[in-house]
């Protein structure tokens, strides 16, 4: 297993680089002028083309890829172009911002959303498990916005339970960090809901229907035993990996989210970079969150490797 | 004691004849004195000489005497960039920039001049020189003492074309580097390239880039190091996420700002701003526009002020190109618009309508003999008709993603479909539609709707956009009689004459029809009831002056 660790830490490297050259390629298409951002529509054509060779927007494609590439290497991630603070920790305090809210949602999704699959999958054809497949598939087509705003209006404005903007105040300690991001975590978890409740009924079923655990039974184990000490085990390989896969969209792409919520995440600031033409803002987040999205697929593997030894030595 | 000029006496004199003809309104009259800079004196005299009260018409009196004291929470648009005075453009960097620092005069909602770090003004007789008496006993909030070498000095920056600022443009050929001069510590003159009548409102808020900084200020400096005279000190600044403000001890206008402090939150969403309002988490918005608010209009814990304003879209049609070089063409699609309709189903009657000319009904010299154009189907046929069209045509129209302007669009399509008009709808985002430096679209497209923000004076729209050598001019308009009425306008003192003028103009504009201008856009401000000498602006400026909560 260390050398299928090693083998994936080692792909971030060209992938991030591909990565890296087709977000210049990007920006290079999309409308739009850092100049012009800068000074507005009505500043004259000449002064935009001003502050654009201060910015080094001028020069030659590869000459600016293979100096923000060096720059980038060791670290020396730059300025901001429309905001003037440096990259390196805007990016970082909005990614830490941006776990939060993720871990707190990952907080109420992953043990809903297992207990509600494992429940529909051993009340298999009943009611409750109509009942939990058809309320959490509808959940997941609601879009974001909808979700949010009605949310808001109904805890925040009539029943004044929640906080809006969901910004927790400078210095909260962990309790009332939760308690902020809980509000927007909620349209978050409907629309996992039903992608991982269902992938833990799917799982639960296909571990239930193994030989195994006929065996067990008949061995004499308990109904408790048999499910929650085996057949949970194994069948959480899929969910997890489900869950693995999500974690980068939950850091990364709550764009819509962090708008309605003015939760100052990764997000919003990829997009506003994307909108302003902020380049070494937009490259420095669009790498981060890839690793992100790269790591949390390896610790995905990873675990489903610790659950189930026979991946692990590679059969 | 009036310090009046002879020049100033003999314009009262003037103004005087003009209402007693019954060519001038008292508010008209109140407007004008303001911008000639005549005396509170010398205007009483020429009211009560006219047979007005002196009362004053401005807002509403406070329901409670003011109280110092608290904070207030307001949410506003995020600043696009940094925020730096002499190059800002957008709403949420212009009113962080306007807690610190202050101009020299303030424009009010009804177009009348303020004097702020200016105390009076005057021009000379043919108004190519106007002279600035400053205010006393003013300090920067580091201390150093207010006077002419600042003006001069931050003039002096707009006026360089390596500043990059846009008030470049606006100064075009009205005032160069080298025309501000000092005269003494108190006393600055600007000495014009060419006679304007209304020259201080470009020195006004209304010209919002010329915020008065020190003499010692260096560019791109000002957002790590906020610099001004103004009320409140601006203690801490967090890009995207907000700003903290405190009250200026040493504020030059005693006993205020009565608030404590501000506290300002960047949304960039309406409607994430209005939930925020709604759940009590902010006192007021900067800007409520109706579109992403509506629920604010009739929530009954809150209030909307409105102003109207000479916010407005432009739609443009390029003479220059087919088949829009032949007027009828034009006229034809103004016809086709139910300007009514517009207003309440874009702006739920939060607007007022246009007449396809600069001269919205706020401008005090607006001509008042223009028939306004109203939707006229057959009329629309015919000249279409009498253009070699009789079977309709097909216009392609580029439309900007903002506010209210898709939805414009939308509707003109349904309702120039009448006349057989075919429009079809390019839609782009704000971005590409101003384009990159060597392509901008708004300028370029045969056919499309600009959004125009307040201005103070007519001219700082018709010069840019409808003059020959206008650097805005969308619809590559050139008409030698529309020039000669647009100069007259600018460089005459004679009320009479300015209103020929204007009349002249905008019967030219509506006449041809380079743009249709179907509506101007109030402005509107929500906040809580507790909230204060707070009213809404038609430039979305926000003056905290004189805010309170009670």
């Amino acid at each position: 297993m260390g050398r299928l660790i090693a083998r994936r830490l080692l792909l971030l490297i060209p992938t991030l680089l591909l990565l890296s050259v087709v977000v210049f390629l990007m920006l290079e298409v999309v409308p739009g002028d850092p100049g012009r951002v800068k000074l507005g529509p009505y500043a004259s054509a000449s002064q935009v083309a001003q502050v654009d060779h201060q910015l080094g927007v001028d020069r030659p494609l590869p000459v600016r890829y293979v100096h923000w590439l060096g720059g980038f290497v060791v670290l020396h991630w730059g300025t901001s172009w429309n905001q003037g603070v440096p990259v390196f920790s805007l990016t970082m305090q909005r990614l830490w911002a941006s776990i939060q809210l993720a871990l707190v949602a990952l907080l109420i999704i992953i043990p809903l959303a297992v207990v509600l699959g494992v429940t529909a999958a051993l009340r298999r054809d009943g009611v409750a498990d109509r009942v939990i497949t058809v309320t959490s598939l509808s959940l997941t087509v609601v879009p974001e916005f909808v979700s949010g705003v009605v949310l808001t209006v109904l805890f925040v404005v009539f029943l004044k339970i929640f906080h809006f903007p969901a910004v927790p105040p400078a210095g909260a300690g962990p309790l009332t960090r939760i308690y902020y991001l809980l509000l927007p975590a909620i349209p978050l978890m409907f629309v996992e809901m039903g992608y991982i409740a269902r992938m833990a009924r799917a799982g639960m079923i296909e571990a239930l229907s193994m030989p195994y655990i006929r065996t067990a039974t008949l061995n004499g184990l308990s109904r408790r035993r048999v499910v929650y000490g085996h057949a949970l085990r194994n069948a959480m390989a899929p969910t997890v990996a489900v869950i693995g896969t999500q974690i980068g969209w939950l850091v990364g792409g709550l764009v819509i989210v962090e708008k309605l919520f003015v939760y100052p995440g990764i997000g919003k600031l990829i997009a506003d970079s994307a909108t302003y033409k902020d380049f070494p803002v937009l490259e420095a987040t669009v790498l981060v969150v890839a690793t992100i999205y790269m790591l949390s697929n390896l610790g995905a593997d990873i675990i489903v490797a610790l659950l189930n030894p026979r991946v692990r030595y590679g059969r | 004691m009036s310090d009046d000029t002879p020049f100033q006496r003999d314009y009262a004199d003037h103004l005087l004849h003009e209402v007693i003809a019954g060519r001038m309104t008292r508010r008209q009259l109140l407007v004008r004195a303001s911008v000639v800079g005549l005396s509170a004196t010398l205007v009483g005299q020429v009211l009560a000489a006219c047979g007005s009260s002196t009362s004053s018409s401005s807002s509403a009196s406070p329901s409670s005497a003011p109280k110092a004291g608290g904070t207030l929470k307001l949410t506003m648009p995020s600043p696009t960039v940094a925020v730096d005075p002499t190059t800002m453009y957008d709403t949420g960097s212009i009113a962080i920039a306007q807690q610190v620092a202050e101009y020299l005069i303030w424009v009010n909602n009804d177009l009348s001049l303020r004097p702020v770090l200016a105390k009076s003004w005057a021009p000379n007789a043919d108004a190519t020189v106007w002279t600035f008496k400053l205010q006393p006993g003013v300090t920067f909030q580091d201390g150093k003492p207010f006077g002419a070498d600042d003006v001069v000095a931050t003039m002096n920056i707009l006026l360089n074309p390596k500043t990059v600022s846009a008030a470049l443009a606006s100064f075009q050929g009205i005032l160069s580097q080298g025309g501000v001069q000092k005269v003494d510590d108190a006393t600055v003159a600007f000495h014009l390239d060419q006679p304007f009548a209304d020259f201080p409102y470009f020195v006004a808020s209304t010209n919002y880039d010329c915020l008065i900084l020190p003499s010692t200020f260096k560019a791109g400096t000002w957002q790590s190091n906020p610099v001004g005279t103004g009320p409140f000190k601006m203690t801490k600044f967090t890009a995207k996420q907000g700003a903290t403000f405190v009250k200026n001890p040493t504020y030059w206008q005693k006993g205020k700002p009565y608030l404590d402090g501000v506290a300002v939150s960047f949304i960039d969403e309406t409607q994430a701003e209005a939930l925020a309002l709604q759940s009590g988490s902010s006192d007021a918005m900067l800007t409520t526009p109706v579109q992403g608010a509506q629920a604010l209009f009739s929530d009954t814990n809150l209030k909307v002020l409105t102003t109207p304003s000479t916010q407005s879209r432009f739609l443009h049609m390029r003479v220059d190109t087919a088949p829009f070089t032949n007027k009828a063409v034009r006229q034809a699609l103004a016809y086709t618009i139910d300007r009514p309709a517009l207003v309440t189903n874009l702006f739920n009657g939060k607007a007022q309508i246009g007449n396809d000319n600069v001269f919205s009904p706020l401008y005090p010299l607006a001509p008042t003999t223009i028939p306004q154009r109203a939707q006229d189907i057959a009329k629309a046929k015919s000249l279409l008709a009498s253009a070699g069209y009789p079977n309709g045509l097909t216009m392609n129209l580029t439309v900007e993603e903002f506010e209210e302007v898709p939805q414009y669009a939308t509707l003109l399509q349904a309702m120039a479909k009448q006349a057989g008009i075919n429009l079809k709808l390019n839609q782009v985002t704000v971005t590409y539609y101003y384009g990159s430096g060597k392509t901008q679209p708004w300028l370029e497209v045969p056919m499309g709707i600009t959004d125009w923000t307040f201005r103070g004076v007519p001219s700082q729209y018709f010069l840019p956009a409808f003059t020959s050598n206008g650097v805005w001019n969308s619809s590559h308009f050139k008409n030698a009689a529309f020039d000669a009425a647009a100069k007259g306008y600018d460089t005459t003192l004679d009320e009479a004459k300015r209103r020929q003028y204007a009349t002249t103009a905008a019967g030219i504009l509506t006449d041809e029809t380079p743009s249709i201008i179907s509506y101007w856009i109030n402005v509107n401000r929500a906040m809580k009831k507790n909230v204060n000498g707070l009213t809404s602006d038609p430039a979305e400026f926000l003056d905290l002056t004189t805010t309170y909560l009670s």
